[in-house]
């Protein structure tokens, strides 16, 4: 409990600051984040490639592109400052200085924590997307964009630029969705731009909205973001604002999409949608309503709760009741979204800190459950679970897999998601206690979907007319154990690996440590006052 | 070196009419002819180089009637460059002309230039009928039924905007557009004056083809060969807009003779060109739609009828006027509807990477030059509190963006047409060096229109300054 410790006890946290943080810095850092991949599938594009001669080349550059943006990650992690309460790495230029446009980019805690969720999940996408054959070129120029696009939003300071990333994210996601999906592909990749451009602009309006008032200067979040906004003013932004996140986490009754995509989508796209491109809502729900907007979090956090229980409850009912492995996975993928925002509903430091690492935990177990389910479909030849059965001893790698994944989304101990939601359940147990029993009442549906899941496709008797199985391939084993890797790193070393009698992390200063940066500032405005005893009561 | 600035326009026009003349008596021989359209192309770079290095001198010719301001710089570059680019990524094969086909642009781009530097009504006019003209040449040679229309309807057109030009000079007494906003100043906002705007602003959009009015425009322009069709909706409806930002920027002391008219048909354009261009499959109409939208912004940003606004509307003009007339150019023969670009991305890579970017930049997708033109129109709305058509507008750009999707799709990832299968209407565009240095100039200019937003929009919000906006 080192954050229960650090976020309720020292708002403004004493610096302190880890061994060898803040040696290197680079003032183009976060833009090679975002722009070496677009540079790299415009190379990709151009490059001639007669009947797929170079494909396997293609793929090679694709992962090494995404090794290199884990290694510029892994620098920008370990050189992060978590006792500045500010934004690091930022860079600010002018952009359209006619309408108050700026290029900035920064990252805080928060921002670190979904950088290096996407580095995690560019890298299994890339192993995630070996198996394809057809238009390789197109498909990793593609995957390349939406990666830098997602990038983008995460570390946008300037909401113009925000706009700009969380739009740009749908175009290559539908596309890839259209081209390489399954059978209903072509509605499943529609559903999902109906959505997201619905929900781009429903964000654009409110974008404009806090511009018109805030004198129509500038597009930075530092202006538009500022307090002093009225009440009124806040509200009417951050329902916006919930709008616009419902329909990318997503929540009730804005998920349309989600069972579609993440059942047609191919594997190494399922992986990107449900663990990075989809965590943007939750995201965008802390910087502009929790961290943005004081007084609408505190009146909406009970809309927040709401949205929580029935994301939940839905996520685990349907999954209950769905006979499609694929669709099971799908919606098992919304219950961390709604683990999320319970967090923000609750309005507390430590709701919002568990809903922070809840970001990177929920993405990760989301992606899992949702690739495992694709993965065991494609190697089963079946995803009806009318069918699959009995299948543990066949294909023990994503029998492992699939249990990890239905562990993770449960929270329990050693995986990272169980500190998640252990500090997303503490601190919502105060101001939100019937949100968090009904938010747990829907885990425990979540839960018994799950076993019948597992008894059903791991342990249930085997069926000798299904078609034949294998067990995963390498590449699958290995994006799906990255995946998973993660969840245990955090989980057994959240506040990173120290030699036993020592207090400095090694190589790993520890993903909790790390995102403290900036929370306390954002919830400094939750913190409950502390009464000040009267004069004659120590009496 | 005062009359320097005058220089692109007598290239430009000298270029036209010796090409035009040379075809006709046969001073060019054929082998000649196979580098016109290079020459033409670097004759109206030399022009745009003239420009940006001579344009910044502010100055007046013929007593008034002519300006250089910021506001024709940006305007000329605009229109040049936009030349430039079709001539040079057009696919000279299937056009019917070539003479014709290299001439006509140039005249367009002229009549953008005239009704840029016009100081006053009659200026104008003369601009937006040139334009319109070249445009109706271009659609006759192959379609001479449709180039009646065209005529016919631009007739209208140009009557409606005639008369209601006529009843401005009658309230104000003036036809010099400063003299006009001057005597203004002291006028109040009357149903005589609004009613000729309605006239006005009717006979502009139905030049530009703008929803509603694109039901007699566009089919005619469809039919046309590509760069006829580019011509139609790309340079033609810029210069009714090059027409409309300085008549705005005339009546801008009683907006509200014309500012309601503006609203409704920017909602219109906007809302009704993404429907219909989500609605269409084909690519040609779907770009002619993908237009309509997007001039639709345009008329947005105006309607604010503040400095800001009408800048952000020209800044979004400039990304229009490449992406309009360049996307049908680039599309080349592919008329045989969704199927004829089947597949386009593997067979000709450099068009497909052009039209695909044509699609989202008119859409007004990420990261393209017409994304950055409508947010900066939609700050200016949000600027001005008019939240209704910036709701309006978002709505229109998602449908947009969703069928430039669906366009994307078709291009990269759907499998080309067998050769034994692919009949006239779905021939494949020849690659010459020219033309693939077109495409690649195309999409440089739409990817880096954004990137250097900066200089751009400066320049546009100078240009609006020297309308008298403030």
């Amino acid at each position: 409990m080192t954050l229960l410790t650090i976020v309720m006890q020292n708002p403004t946290p004493t610096p302190a600051s880890p061994a060898g943080a803040g040696i290197f810095s680079s003032p183009i850092l976060l833009s090679l984040l975002i722009w070496l991949p677009v540079l790299v599938s415009v190379a990709i594009a151009v490059i001639p490639n007669p009947r797929g001669r170079y494909d396997t080349l293609i793929k090679q550059i694709a992962f090494f592109t995404n090794l290199g943006l884990v290694f510029i990650l892994f620098v920008a992690y370990n050189q992060f400052e978590s006792f500045l309460p500010t934004m690091q790495y930022e860079e600010k230029l002018d952009w359209l200085p006619a309408i108050g446009v700026k290029y900035h980019l920064g990252v805080d805690g928060p921002g670190l924590v979904m950088l290096v969720l996407s580095g995690l999940i560019g890298v299994a996408s890339v192993l995630g997307s070996l198996n394809v054959r057809e238009r390789v070129r197109a498909y990793f120029v593609l995957l390349l964009l939406a990666q830098s696009s997602v990038n983008g939003a995460i570390v946008a300071r300037d909401m113009f630029l925000l706009v700009f990333f969380w739009g740009a994210s749908a175009i290559p996601l539908t596309l890839l969705v259209l081209g390489w999906g399954g059978p209903r592909h072509s509605a499943a990749a529609w559903r999902l731009f109906g959505y997201w451009g619905f929900g781009t602009a429903v964000l654009a309006a409110g974008v404009f909205t806090l511009y018109a008032v805030t004198g129509g200067r500038s597009f930075d979040m530092e202006t538009l973001l500022k307090p002093g906004l009225s009440p009124r003013i806040q509200i009417v932004v951050s329902l916006i604002m919930i709008v616009a996140a419902a329909t990318r986490l997503p929540l009730f009754p804005l998920h349309g999409w989600i069972r579609d995509v993440l059942a047609e989508a191919p594997p190494g796209v399922v992986v990107v949608v449900a663990g990075a491109a989809s965590r943007l809502g939750a995201f965008l729900l802390l910087r502009t309503v929790i961290a943005g907007e004081p007084a609408a979090g505190h009146l909406l956090s009970p809309v927040l709760a709401a949205l929580a229980v029935l994301t939940v409850g839905f996520a685990g009912l349907a999954a209950l009741r769905t006979i499609d492995i694929r669709h099971a996975g799908a919606y098992l993928a919304m219950v961390p979204g709604g683990i999320t925002v319970l967090g923000f509903a609750a309005v507390s430091p430590l709701g919002i800190a568990g809903s922070v690492l809840s970001l990177f935990t929920g993405g990760l177990a989301a992606a899992l459950i949702a690739a495992v389910c694709a993965t065991l479909s494609e190697r089963a030849q079946s995803r009806s679970l009318l069918v699959l059965s009995g299948l543990a001893p066949r294909m023990p790698n994503l029998a492992w897999l699939l249990t990890i994944a239905a562990l993770a989304l449960l929270g329990v101990p050693l995986l990272a998601s169980f500190v998640a939601e252990v500090m997303t359940f503490f601190g919502a147990f105060k101001n939100q206690p019937i949100g968090a029993f009904a938010v747990a009442g829907g885990l425990a549906i979540s839960a018994i979907a799950l076993a019948v899941l597992l008894r059903r496709v791991l342990f249930g008797a085997p069926n000798t007319e299904a078609p034949g199985v294998s067990d995963s391939s390498l590449n699958e084993t290995w994006y799906l154990g990255l995946l998973a890797g993660g969840l245990l790193w955090v989980g057994l070393f959240p506040g990173g690996p120290k030699i036993p009698g020592t207090e400095v992390p090694l190589f790993d200063p520890g993903l909790l440590n790390q995102m403290t940066a900036g929370i306390s500032d954002m919830a400094s405005p939750y913190v409950a006052p502390v009464p000040t005893p009267s004069p004659g009561a120590s009496q | 070196m005062r009359y320097l600035v005058l220089a692109p326009e007598a290239l430009v026009l000298a270029t036209a009419v010796l090409v035009v003349l040379g075809g006709r008596l046969g001073w060019i021989s054929r082998g000649a002819s196979a580098y016109l359209p290079q020459a033409t192309a670097l004759v109206v770079l030399v022009a745009l180089g003239i420009e940006l290095w001579a344009g910044a001198t502010l100055t007046t010719f013929f007593g008034g009637a002519v300006v250089q301001d910021r506001f024709t710089l940006f305007t000329k570059a605009a229109a040049l460059l936009t030349a430039a680019v079709a001539l040079a990524a057009t696919d000279w094969t299937a056009e019917d002309s070539l003479h014709l086909g290299l001439a006509m642009p140039l005249l367009a781009a002229f009549g953008i230039m005239v009704a840029a530097s016009s100081a006053d009504l009659v200026g104008l006019w003369a601009g937006v009928e040139l334009a319109a003209a070249a445009g109706v040449v271009l659609v006759s040679l192959r379609r001479p039924d449709l180039g009646l229309r065209l005529l016919v309807v631009g007739g209208v057109a140009s009557t409606l905007i005639v008369v209601g030009l006529a009843f401005v000079y009658a309230t104000t007494g003036n036809s010099d557009l400063p003299a006009i906003r001057d005597v203004l100043l002291s006028h109040a906002p009357t149903l005589a004056l609004a009613i000729p705007m309605l006239l006005l602003l009717g006979g502009l959009a139905l030049r530009a083809g703008l929803a509603p009015f694109h039901v007699g425009v566009l089919p005619a322009g469809l039919g046309a060969s590509p760069l006829g069709a580019g011509l139609v909706i790309g340079l033609v409806a810029v210069a009714a807009a090059t027409v409309a930002v300085k008549l705005a920027a005339a009546l801008v002391p009683i907006p509200a003779v014309y500012v309601p008219y503006a609203n409704v048909i920017a909602a219109l354009a906007m809302v009704g060109g993404g429907a219909a261009a989500l609605a269409v499959r084909s690519p040609r109409p779907r770009l002619a739609y993908l237009a309509v939208g997007q001039l639709g912004w345009v008329a947005a940003g105006l309607a604010t009828h503040f400095r800001s606004g009408t800048a952000a509307s020209m800044f979004l003009l400039g990304a229009f006027a490449v992406a309009a007339t360049c996307g049908p150019a680039l599309l080349g023969r592919a008329e045989g509807g969704e199927a004829a670009i089947a597949g386009f991305g593997s067979v000709r890579p450099v068009r497909a990477a052009g039209l695909g970017l044509a699609m989202l930049s008119l859409a007004g997708g990420p990261p393209l030059a017409g994304f950055f033109g409508e947010l900066a129109v939609a700050a200016a709305l949000a600027q001005s509190g008019n939240f209704v058509l910036l709701g309006l507008g978002l709505l229109g750009s998602v449908m947009s963006v969703a069928a430039a999707v669906g366009t994307l799709r078709v291009i990269y990832i759907q499998s080309p047409l067998e050769e034994s299968r692919r009949g006239a209407a779905a021939a494949l565009p020849s690659v010459t060096a020219f033309s693939t240095a077109g495409g690649v100039a195309f999409c440089l200019v739409i990817a880096a229109y954004g990137a250097f937003g900066y200089p751009i929009l400066s320049l546009a919000d100078q240009g609006a300054e020297a309308l008298g906006l403030r």
